[in-house]
């Protein structure tokens, strides 16, 4: 890696760690080196060479501090809400005055020992040099009154740099949390933000998660999100991340508590030169569970969209109900759309099923609109706000729906 | 209203309209009847404008060649299609469509633009004149509706447009009698001395509910025989044989 | 025969092994045995160059490690690489020639080789452990322009042919099992249908693995020239050994222009004892390419023998308006595993795929349905449909879809669904209501689930093959 030059002292630098982590992050930083960023041979990133990416685009890349100038931003006005703004990654601030006292607890991320090797070189890059995420915890018994947002701000100067952050939330018994994972990039430049996130939800709790940004971005994205759920919980992730140069979730749920249910959802359009790439494992390890992915993507020219999901059901997780369906729309001849939907399934009493399609628009659609007097323009938009309008119905909160539609208008717009 | 001389169409280097002649005045409704593969589908895709034919001869709308205009301009000057086959679109709310139709419509004939209050009034309006649950537009556009529901929508999208000329293109087939009534009331409550209707049917049963003013025969894409309202008793008893 | 061997007999009743002497050539890969090979079938030098050619690619080659089934080493110098009859290393002139020990071997396997006993009309190629023992109606077949004859035959009378097209589909250097199948190809069968011409019957291959410690590695080749039209039936089977065996075909398709092949696999190799001991490794490469326009591949494929099934009937639509078609069953019982599917490869406008594939699991064995659908930026208009369904029987086995989609075309659709399930106890109980026991249900509905690709087997094969989906599942249920 002639561009990314990294060494062990740079874990030196991280303040206030035991020798278990640090050997961790030298055994982590030693993996990342030898396999070095991951191309094609790697079967998580087959359709994605992103080796070639990283050289395209960075001459010069390093995970030094940025010093930066932060000033209280504009905060959204579409509905109250509580909010936690992060700075390049850091906990900066926030706010929970919608709560009662008590039932928050709000931290710097700082534990980073018990986590599983990976064969993610991205992943373990993460483990390697993780600083300055959020630990958020939600108390037993309690329900969030309004949404929580969480302000993802990059300042205007971060450049060829690799961002490592690590989150985590805990939602205890019987509580409910819904956040907005919001990123709000002020940086011209191109950057890579690489983020480990490790949810819990315990016995009967919920946690509905979106994410979005506010708009179109330089910066190179890579999240691998791990949730464990238990028994009877929920677990929604919504996914409109459009707007992003790059942008891969990688996203892994353990099913291991009885009658719990794992959404993940998700509509995107993607203008030119994005890429956009959606990577599910939901593991049926217990019975009686329930999973559910419906993946919509729209792509215009020259844009890449990627789904590689996996459904795997244990032996003993009989009773399995496990639907996953992901559907493109390629609007140019430009335009790639590569999926590898698959299931690894050990038990016989389950219902699993799993769709991909991609195409055009159908052109009989769009001259029955036409015969209405719309525009094959107005027509075209009309058809493809319908084709990602089955996602967005999933947001119940009427202000939180429109302010995603407005985000995905002005996406299609700019096509 | 609608002048056709001579027109021929193919699809696929086949030809099917053979030289068509037609001539429609405001204020008139015509009805062509004809067997199967006669050729009255592609008629009725080709004065929408429809795509993937290669059409020959003259179609005047109102004094203008439509010749080179393209299908949603057609349907802006008011010309409308209610399809044998309306289509179901998932995820397109019908209301939403219908007010940006409506709007784009509108916008071309040179009125202002309907915010959704108004335009609420008149789809109430139109769909209790028509005895139609407005319910069903809340839904998504066609999806999961039944037969009739599908042909009722389309007629409550002619009255909403109200273009000048509609086209109905087999809309009876399939339908019980309640919804043939309805599609007869949109019709016959629409017909005024501006406006034209061209029904394109296989049974002679609409035609005891909506009157023509002239019945076509159009057989191998050439209409053979024109005649009165009577014409198609007259058909329903001998069959389409006897002419040929 | 031992009580044990009986019992044994009742579970694959072709496991019989035929009493016969053998030429072989000496343990081991090597140049030498290469060579002996290519003298003992009188090969011209074109071919052994071709072979040596191929056996130096192999050294710098691994064994591909990607599939589910793993399977222990193999010890590439302690097999046979050649093995035939001795009664058949003079090539017999006629059937008459034939080691009667043979003739009873393929009647006992229900391919009676007499042709005046045959009816249904099928020309057969007998292939016993690495020759050509016997081929039928070939008078009728020359009279009409088509030549069907053993490889090693065409070799040496149709050298333009097999020239131009042997390894065209499936270059010398693939992987590592086409590779060393293009290095010690022993026999197999070579078919060409000349411009304009329907083959007025089916034509097909019996493989028959009867020697201990030997490997088979037979190629087929076809050719259909422009506008012509054949269906090609390959059968296999072999004695029960409690070693494993290796199998490692080559077959290459080549449609032109307008021209259609329909390839029909019923793999009954000998699947390994209800512990998983013995069995075949059945490690193929199959791949068609539909070269001329509006031509057309179908592939269908029953696979409900061998220890381990790894193979991905292919079809590579290089022709404006071509069609490839990939139907298969693959059943998997005890310690079975199978990692199957296909590949389609659009390059051609227009260009239509189908894949149908049905797996069935029971006992503890592994089925993996892999495939890849690759639609190219030149394939406009392309379309594919991928229906993969697997049905499973009991919570020690498992089922498997892999399916990998490329589009590039915005023109193009592509459609695929999967399902996973298992038999429905309503049905069941319907079944048995009706006065069907256990077994007698779950065939009958087995072959329901399987129907579509049934339905594309010619008669003769289908109904073989329907009797051997029941009797692969038999002692599944407890």
């Amino acid at each position: 890696m002639e561009n990314f030059e990294i060494d062990s002292k740079r874990i030196d630098q991280i303040e206030k760690i035991t020798l278990e982590e640090k050997n961790f992050r030298i055994k982590n930083l030693e993996l990342f080196k030898t396999a070095g960023f991951p191309n094609k041979k790697f079967e998580d990133w087959k359709f994605t060479d992103f080796r070639g990416i990283v050289d395209n685009n960075f001459k010069k890349l390093d995970t030094e501090k940025v010093t930066y100038d932060f000033k209280n931003k504009e905060l959204l006005k579409n509905f109250d809400h509580n909010y936690i703004i992060l700075v390049n990654g850091s906990l900066h601030s926030n706010n929970f005055d919608y709560e009662e006292k008590n039932k928050i607890k709000i931290s710097s991320h700082d534990n980073n020992i018990n986590y599983k090797l990976s064969e993610n070189p991205l992943i373990c890059l993460n483990h390697a040099l993780a600083e300055n995420g959020y630990f958020l915890e939600v108390e037993e018994n309690y329900k969030f009154k309004k949404t929580l947002v969480i302000y993802n701000f990059f300042t205007n100067n971060i450049k060829d740099k690799i961002l490592n952050n690590k989150n985590k939330i805990k939602i205890k018994k019987n509580s409910e949390l819904h956040v907005i994972e919001y990123t709000i990039n002020e940086s011209k430049f191109k950057f890579i933000n690489n983020v480990y996130e490790d949810l819990t939800l315990e016995k009967n709790s919920k946690l509905k998660s979106l994410y979005i940004q506010s708009k179109k971005s330089e910066g190179f994205f890579h999240k691998y999100s791990k949730s464990k759920l238990y028994d009877n919980s929920d677990y929604v992730n919504l996914i409109f991340s459009s707007g992003l140069r790059f942008n891969k979730l990688d996203i892994e749920s353990d099913l291991i508590g009885e009658n719990c249910s794992c959404n993940i959802l998700s509509a995107l359009f993607l203008n030119k030169n994005e890429h956009q790439e959606i990577k599910t494992r939901i593991n049926h390890l217990v019975p009686d569970c329930k999973s559910y992915q419906r993946i919509k993507k729209v792509l215009d020219t020259e844009s890449k969209g990627v789904f590689q999901g996996k459904v795997y059901v244990k032996d003993v997780a009989q009773k399995t109900d496990a639907y996953q369906l992901s559907k493109a729309l390629l609007l140019h001849d430009d335009a790639e759309f590569n999926s590898k939907p698959e299931l690894e399934i050990y038990a016989d009493d389950v219902k699993c099923s799993h769709g991909s399609t991609s195409g055009t628009i159908d052109e009989d659609s769009l001259y029955y609109l036409m015969t209405r007097g719309l525009s094959r323009k107005e027509s075209t938009k009309l058809l493809i706000k319908g084709f990602l309008n089955d996602v967005v119905n999933f947001i119940k909160n009427p202000k939180i729906k429109e302010f995603v539609e407005n985000k995905l208008e002005e996406q299609i717009n700019a096509h | 209203m609608l002048e056709i001389k001579n027109l021929k169409a193919s699809i696929n280097s086949k030809q099917i309209l053979k030289g068509l002649n037609l001539s429609i005045k405001p204020g008139e409704v015509h009805a062509i009847m004809g067997p199967n593969g006669s050729g009255k589908s592609t008629l009725a895709n080709v004065l929408s404008g429809k795509n993937g034919y290669e059409v020959s001869g003259e179609l005047n709308f109102k004094g203008e060649s439509l010749n080179e205009i393209p299908v949603e301009v057609r349907a802006q000057k008011g010309l409308f299609l209610a399809f044998q086959y309306p289509l179901e679109i998932p995820g397109v709310n019908t209301n939403n469509f219908l007010k940006t139709s409506l709007n784009s419509v509108r916008k071309a004939r040179g009125e202002k633009e309907l915010d959704t209050l108004a335009f609420l009034k008149i789809v109430k309006e139109k769909s209790s004149e028509l005895g139609i649950d407005e319910k069903i537009l809340a839904r998504q556009l066609n999806v999961g509706f039944s037969g009739g529901e599908k042909k009722k929508n389309e007629i409550l999208q002619m009255k909403i447009l109200d273009p000048y000329f509609s086209i109905l293109d087999e809309t009876d087939s399939g339908l019980d009698i309640d919804a043939l009534k309805t599609v007869a009331k949109g019709v016959n409550s629409s017909r005024t001395k501006q406006k034209s209707f061209l029904v394109i049917t296989h049974y002679q049963r609409l035609l005891d509910y909506i009157k023509p003013d002239f019945v076509h025969v159009l057989s191998d894409g050439k209409i053979v025989k024109t005649g009165c309202g009577d014409l198609a008793q007259e058909l329903e008893k001998t069959g389409y044989k006897k002419l040929n | 025969m031992k009580q044990q061997e009986l019992e044994k007999s009742k579970e694959y009743k072709y496991g019989f092994t035929t009493d016969i002497e053998s030429v072989r050539a000496p343990k081991g890969l090597n140049e030498d045995v290469i060579k002996f090979i290519s003298n003992i079938k009188k090969e011209p030098e074109w071919m052994l160059k071709w072979r040596l050619k191929a056996f130096n690619r192999l050294k710098n080659l691994k064994e591909p490690n990607w599939q589910k089934p793993k399977y222990p080493k193999i010890d590439y110098q302690d097999l046979y690489y050649y093995s035939a009859p001795k009664s058949a290393s003079d090539k017999p002139k006629n059937l008459n020639e034939v080691d009667p020990k043979l003739i009873e071997t393929y009647k006992k396997l229900g391919i009676p080789l007499e042709e005046q006993k045959r009816l249904s009309g099928i020309a057969v190629d007998a292939v016993f452990d690495s020759v050509s023992v016997a081929t039928t109606f070939k008078d009728e077949l020359t009279k009409k322009g088509i030549i069907f004859c053993p490889i090693s035959e065409a070799i040496r009378n149709h050298p333009e042919l097999v020239k131009k097209y042997l390894g065209s589909v499936i270059p010398l250097t693939d992987h590592y099992f086409a590779t060393l199948n293009s290095a010690v190809f022993t026999d197999g069968s070579f078919v060409y249908i000349p411009e304009g011409v329907r083959c007025p019957m089916e034509l097909s291959t019996y493989f028959r693995i009867n020697a201990s410690e030997t490997g088979q590695f037979e190629r087929t080749l076809i050719i259909a020239d422009k506008g012509s039209y054949v269906s090609y039936l390959e059968g296999c089977t072999a004695p029960m050994r409690d070693e494993n065996q290796l199998h490692a075909a080559n077959v290459e398709l080549i449609a032109l222009d307008d021209a259609e092949i329909k390839y029909s696999t019923v793999q009954n190799w000998y699947p390994g004892d209800k512990d998983g001991v013995g069995g075949i490794y059945n490690f193929v490469t199959k791949r068609g390419a539909c070269r001329g326009k509006n031509s057309k591949i179908s592939w269908t494929q029953v696979e409900t023998g061998s220890a381990i099934t790894w193979k991905y009937p292919s079809c590579i639509l290089q022709g404006d308006n071509s069609v490839g078609e990939f139907y298969s069953i693959a059943i998997t019982n005890n310690h079975q595993k199978a990692d199957t599917g296909t590949k389609m490869i659009h390059l051609g406008k227009n260009t239509k795929s189908k894949i149908i594939s049905k797996g069935i699991s029971a006992g503890y064995a592994d089925n993996t349905y892999r495939g890849l659908v690759d639609i190219n930026k030149k394939a406009s208009n392309a379309r594919n449909y991928t229906q993969c369904d697997s049905l499973l029987m009991g919570n020690k086995c498992g089922a498997h879809t892999v399916p990998y989609i490329k589009n590039k075309n915005y023109s193009s659709i592509v459609e695929h669904e999967a399902t996973t399930s298992k038999i429905n106890e309503e049905q069941l109980y319907y079944c048995n209501q009706r006065g069907l026991n256990q077994e007698e249900a779950i065939g009958l509905i087995v072959n329901g689930f399987c129907k579509e690709v049934l339905q594309q087997l010619p008669m003769e094969f289908a109904v073989e093959a329907q009797k051997l989906v029941g009797i692969s599942l038999e002692g599944s249920v407890g």
